[in-house]
């Protein structure tokens, strides 16, 4: 260990704050939230629960009113059941009366069950059998999954979400398991992360081609999706577990994820960028999972997120910035996961389950309220 | 009903968006849907309902694509980093599917990259700076990787033993000119791993950037991508070499890295007592 000045405190009432406000109202400059809102429900709402304060800085109507509203979101059509991402396209209050325009998402039903989760909800109301045929709906001819299931755009954070959700339910048969693997496994890039999408299948005479300049590269975000997805999915005979990364891939990986912790001491997401809070969580979680985390040097990333942290609270994606839920939630989260070396109790967190994204409790929950009732049948 | 985390819709928004809930109920296809997604669009790009709507209408309404794209062209610029613009410029492409149209996107690309990498002219910026800022752009490294390694093999390039040479010798020139960017580091790894070339064939290559003894500034990044030449296969003598490396990159050079190293050290010397 270097020479390092002691680790002031973690403004813990300034972050719960920021987020107990977005809570109550995002101002219109957010309005680009419009379509992935519960995503922020989550990002706050998971906030609170790292800093353990879910039921102090909220009240019992205020959670139940809350689930109602998620519940509200949970849409069934002609493609399954899952969540949008607020009633911003509803056209009817019928729920039944739907247009192509306000089928579910799968980042938000993915995020509104960890929500209902924190907000302790029984999920007596969750759709189980037509969250299964939803993510059948959203998988592709290629492995790939798609956001929405009649189009939108299809990545490894959609994979990701979809296996959450599988290993939430305990049921796999919404996911054609070979094929998604394979496709993880194509969208590796010979520096050691791996891309949103596989290059290849990108190219031809397209917009893409400038996308995937920004997207089939070695990103931190969708390195924790592959690595998260690979590791959530259960053995299959034509792809067990132990084969799916090799040790040469696996060897790239962690050094490519080592490199990108800076001299700031924060992460960065593409070779040679500048590091921003969001990807201390990512690249720091994927070497948790890979059973390296021990190679980060903790003391310095809580000092890079230290600086991140904006003196009227929440935590910005780089020192300077203005904060913001998303980047406020995964500086905790990796906190939670690599803690630093100090006596500073500010700095204590929770256990975070890195697969699924939440506090242990949090999972525990599901697993008790959802996993552990598949055998009773949905319908 | 308490709704989480509303927005404050201004009156301009939520006259727009109620107005466009009605069409979408209603199926109109017509040109006020294409002004009235056009104003949605502007005010929130990640809409992507009022995308899928608009793309739908104008293909009903048998609109000229071309004209489309170039309204597109301004928009991508804006929002750069909003999926949905890309996304919609990829259906008209493939709905246009003609040769102007795909050369007119590759001049735009171009464009666009420019843009995202801050690399465009602005004056007072040296031909030495724009080139550097050029090395150092990671989607240039992998858009080239793609294009000489994975796309199939393209003419001329058939004697793939030249193609690995010139790709060598391509990207020494450019760690010779910039030696502590990474990205060129990580591609000279990449084609090697691709080749199933010995990392010991560019030894003589690596050797003076990896010299412990200089301690400039740029050569504490550039030490770091030198962990692997000496190793595979070789053990012994390499192997105490890199060691020798790694440590003063965990001690001095790359302290930040300290316990990666430690890792590599521990891993080499284990490899050589088997
Ligand atoms: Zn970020």
């Amino acid at each position: 260990m270097s020479t390092k000045i002691p680790l002031s405190s973690l403004g813990r009432s300034g972050h719960s704050s920021h987020c107990r406000m977005c809570l109550l109202g995002l101002p219109f400059s957010q309005v680009e939230v419009d379509s992935s809102r519960i995503a922020v429900v989550f990002y706050c709402l998971g906030t609170l629960d790292l800093l353990g304060v879910v039921e102090s800085k909220t009240s019992e109507i205020e959670r139940e009113t809350w689930r109602a509203w998620l519940w509200e979101q949970q849409t069934s059509s002609k493609y399954g059941t899952g969540f949008q991402p607020s009633p911003y396209m509803t056209t009817s209050a019928a729920s039944t009366d739907h247009t192509e325009y306000d089928v579910p998402h799968l980042i938000m039903t993915y995020t509104a069950i960890l929500s209902l989760a924190i907000l302790r909800d029984d999920f007596k109301q969750l759709d189980r059998s037509g969250i299964v045929r939803f993510l059948q709906a959203c998988q592709q001819e290629d492995g790939s999954f798609s956001a929405l299931p009649n189009g939108g755009e299809s990545d490894l954070r959609m994979m990701y979400c979809a296996f959450v959700i599988s290993s939430m339910l305990n049921d796999w048969s919404g996911v054609d398991i070979d094929r998604a693997v394979a496709y993880i496994q194509r969208c590796s890039s010979y520096e050691g992360g791996y891309g949103q999408t596989p290059f290849g299948e990108a190219l031809g005479m397209s917009a893409l081609m400038f996308r995937n300049f920004i997207h089939y590269q070695s990103l931190g975000g969708t390195t924790y999706c592959a690595i998260a997805s690979l590791h959530l999915v259960p053995d299959t005979p034509s792809s067990p577990i132990s084969e799916r990364i090799s040790p040469i891939q696996r060897a790239r990986t962690i050094r490519w994820l080592a490199q990108n912790q800076t001299s700031s001491g924060g992460f960065c997401g593409r070779t040679a960028k500048d590091a921003d809070a969001c990807y201390c969580f990512w690249c720091g979680a994927s070497l948790s999972i890979l059973g390296e985390g021990g190679l980060v040097d903790e003391d310095a990333l809580a000092a890079f997120l230290l600086r991140c942290q904006f003196k009227f609270g929440g935590i910005a994606k780089a020192p300077g910035e203005r904060p913001d839920p998303y980047h406020t939630y995964l500086s905790l989260a990796v906190l939670a996961t690599l803690p630093p070396h100090t006596d500073d109790t500010s700095w204590k967190l929770p256990c975070l389950d890195t697969l699924w994204n939440a506090t242990q409790d949090t999972t525990n929950w599901i697993k008790s309220h959802i996993s552990d009732h598949n055998d009773l049948g949905s319908e | 009903m308490n709704p989480i985390a509303p927005i404050f819709y201004t009156e301009e928004y939520k006259d727009a968006t109620d107005y466009f809930r009605g069409i979408v109920k209603s199926g109109e296809t017509s040109s006020r849907v294409l002004e009235l997604t056009e104003h949605i669009i502007r005010m929130n790009p990640a809409h992507y309902s009022a995308w899928q709507y608009r793309y739908k209408t104008l293909l009903a309404l048998h609109s000229p694509l071309d004209e489309e794209l170039r309204l597109m062209d301004a928009l991508a610029i804006q929002f750069l980093k909003t999926y949905q613009v890309w996304h919609h410029r990829r259906l008209l492409l493939t709905a246009l599917n003609s040769v102007p149209a795909a050369e007119a996107e590759l001049a735009f690309i171009r464009r666009a990259v420019a843009v995202d990498t801050k690399n465009y002219y602005t004056p007072g910026r040296t031909d030495k700076e724009l080139l550097e800022a050029d090395v150092r752009n990671n989607s240039a490294w992998h858009h080239r990787f793609f294009v000489v390694f994975q796309s199939g093999v393209r003419k001329g390039d058939e004697d793939r033993e030249l193609v690995l040479r010139r790709e060598l010798a391509f990207t020494k020139e450019k760690i010779a000119l910039a030696p502590n960017n990474p990205s060129a580091w990580n591609y000279l790894r990449g084609i090697l791993e691709y080749t199933k070339t010995p990392f010991s064939t560019i030894t003589t290559f690596v050797e003076p950037y990896a010299s412990t003894s200089r301690s400039s500034t740029a050569e504490q990044e550039i030490v770091i991508d030198l962990e692997n030449p000496y190793l595979r296969k070789e053990g012994g003598a390499s192997t105490m070499k890199a060691v020798e490396i790694w440590r003063s990159l965990a001690n001095v050079h790359d302290t930040v890295r300290k316990k990666y190293w430690e890792h590599r050290i521990k891993d080499a010397l284990s490899s050589i007592q088997k």
